[in-house]
């Protein structure tokens, strides 16, 4: 049963309804039947009724709130400077049409709740307005579901259209889902710590942590107290150091750069690779381990085996599974296509009116050769979106050294010899 | 002993939101709960960071208010404020049972069903 008006007014609020024609006794079922918030608002804007959804969104009754400005009852963000009420007598039309927006709602219960409103004003036979239905549509999970999106595909996302890239993609689901040791490998800036998070976020172990662990020249010691913890002495001073295989546990531990470590401790993670178990500094008894283990190299891993630096037995127990990411000036067509997608994230985050390339800029850009790869297109990108005034990226807006590739230093400074080689590619491919 | 009391404003109105209120009522009153000053604040904008950082500026004692979240709530109530959130009417009715003890969080003070 409906008791939602069993109040001191029993059914009143909706005499002024019954008595311009709309004699529905149902109203209120029909109302609180429906699958989103509904206000019954007075001419003043004044809480007639609410409906079951709008009452557990905003924690208050019906009855307790009836005569409440509906201000004091949604508490939206939109209630004091843009209600629809102070719009439409701004506008100075009698009646308004219905409309939304978007903004957020203060419950009773302390919480901020994303939500969309739309004021759809009731008229009586006459023209005249009767009153308001507030129709309030909870939008947490919409905005959770956009950041999520955002997340993944916002500047730290991994694009491509290149055949490259959509078979990484594209394989990219089955090697998070699998449980396999996954070696990365591609030069600096070509994106392989997102490539080492997108696979743990679509992983199993996602709701784990995510270690990242850079073999830094340390003392061989440290190291080892640094990756494989340190067991507890008997004073206080002594106490039992989690390593970063131990934080790292039920989750993914990624090695950045799996040259760096020195052999000794190539052997301590071979062993735990097999073992499943790690023995921490000092200690003695072997500590059990659930971490997936990715390691990446901007090197060629066959090259570092035969230099020595890199263990033999491990390279193959790492290439498990092996994904290479190509450098930018082998992605072809993707060139463009990072330009506009990296284009569009920062001048929605500069707010700025950017709707793309000049013809010359476009040019200049898709000549270099971006020998910082991915990295370094997304800072030109940004750079430019910075400092573009107009809606084209011009030359103007670009890096010294992509606007006048024929202003290279003299060859025999050693220190611009890099740089020099850089426009000279890319004059070549002009 | 000196009190000060905060009421975040909406024009007559207690601000139903803590994090929009754009001016606040000061009063501060004596220890017979006496007013013995008054003054109306207009911020440079609304802000619930700005707003907690006003309140402890001034040293106040009680705030009452509208809506509020729960992060600025517990924040404000351990910095041993007297947060009387929730509160639904005129901003002198709600000061004036704050003063005779009758105030309570969540409170509506606007008369209720006698429209229709």
């Amino acid at each position: 049963m409906d008791n939602t008006l069993a109040s001191s007014v029993p059914l009143a609020p909706f005499a002024g309804l019954i008595a311009a024609g709309l004699d529905r006794a149902d109203l209120p079922h029909i109302l609180r039947a429906l699958p989103f918030g509904v206000a019954v608002l007075d001419r003043e804007r004044r809480t007639l009724f609410m409906n079951s959804v709008l009452e557990r969104l905003t924690g208050y009754t019906s009855e307790e709130v009836a005569g409440v400005p509906c201000r004091h009852v949604l508490r939206g963000s939109f209630c004091l400077h843009a209600c629809p009420r102070v719009a439409c007598a701004k506008s100075e039309i009698p009646v308004c049409e219905a409309e939304s927006r978007e903004g957020t709602l203060i419950n009773r219960h302390r919480r901020k709740v994303p939500v969309r409103l739309t004021s759809v004003p009731v008229l009586d036979k006459g023209g005249d307005l009767l009153c308001t239905l507030d129709v309030i549509e909870d939008l947490t999970a919409l905005k959770e579901l956009e950041a999520r999106l955002t997340r993944t595909a916002g500047p730290g996302a991994i694009v491509g259209r290149c055949s490259a890239m959509e078979h990484l993609l594209r394989i990219l689901p089955a090697v998070a889902a699998s449980d396999a040791t996954v070696l990365l490998t591609g030069e600096s800036g070509t994106g392989k710590d997102l490539l080492a998070e997108a696979l743990h976020r679509a992983s199993p172990r996602a709701r784990e942590s995510f270690v990242r662990v850079n073999a830094t020249p340390m003392p061989e010691a440290l190291l080892d107290v640094e990756l494989f913890g340190q067991a507890g002495g008997s004073g206080e001073s002594n106490a039992p150091r989690p390593g970063k295989f131990q934080l790292a546990q039920n989750g993914t531990l990624y090695l950045s750069e799996i040259a760096d470590m020195p052999l000794a401790q190539q052997g301590r993670l071979l062993r735990l690779l097999d073992e499943k178990a790690v023995v921490p500094a000092g200690g003695e008894r072997p500590m059990r381990l659930n971490v997936r283990v990715v390691a990446a190299t901007g090197r060629d891993p066959e090259a570092l085996v035969k230099a020595g630096l890199l263990r033999e037995d491990l390279f193959h127990r790492l290439n498990a599974v092996r994904l290479h990411l190509p450098p930018v000036r082998e992605r072809g067509e993707d060139v463009q296509f990072l330009l506009t997608h990296f284009l569009g994230i920062y001048a929605t985050k500069f707010r700025k009116q950017v709707l793309g390339f000049s013809a010359e800029a476009l040019s200049l850009l898709s000549a270099y050769d971006y020998p910082g790869n991915v990295r370094e297109l997304r800072n030109m990108v940004e750079y430019a979106a910075m400092v573009c005034a107009g809606d084209l990226v011009l030359p103007d807006h670009l890096p010294p050294h992509v606007r006048f590739p024929q202003a290279a230093p003299p060859a025999d400074d050693p220190a611009a010899n890099s740089s020099a080689a850089r426009v000279k590619h890319a004059r070549k491919k002009v | 002993m000196a009190k000060k009391i905060l009421v975040t404003l909406y024009r007559n109105e207690v601000a139903p939101r803590f994090d929009l209120a754009s001016e606040v009522l000061l009063v501060t009153v004596d220890a017979d709960n006496r007013e013995v000053r008054r003054q109306e604040l207009v911020l440079a904008h609304a802000s619930a960071d700005d707003l907690c950082d006003l309140i402890l500026d001034r040293e106040v004692a009680v705030l009452i208010t509208g809506g509020m979240e729960e992060e600025h709530y517990h924040y404000l109530r351990w910095k041993r404020l007297d947060v009387l959130d929730g509160i639904a009417g005129l901003a002198e009715d709600a000061l004036a049972r704050y003063l005779r003890g009758e105030l309570e969080s969540g409170d509506i003070l606007f008369p209720r069903g006698e429209h229709a």
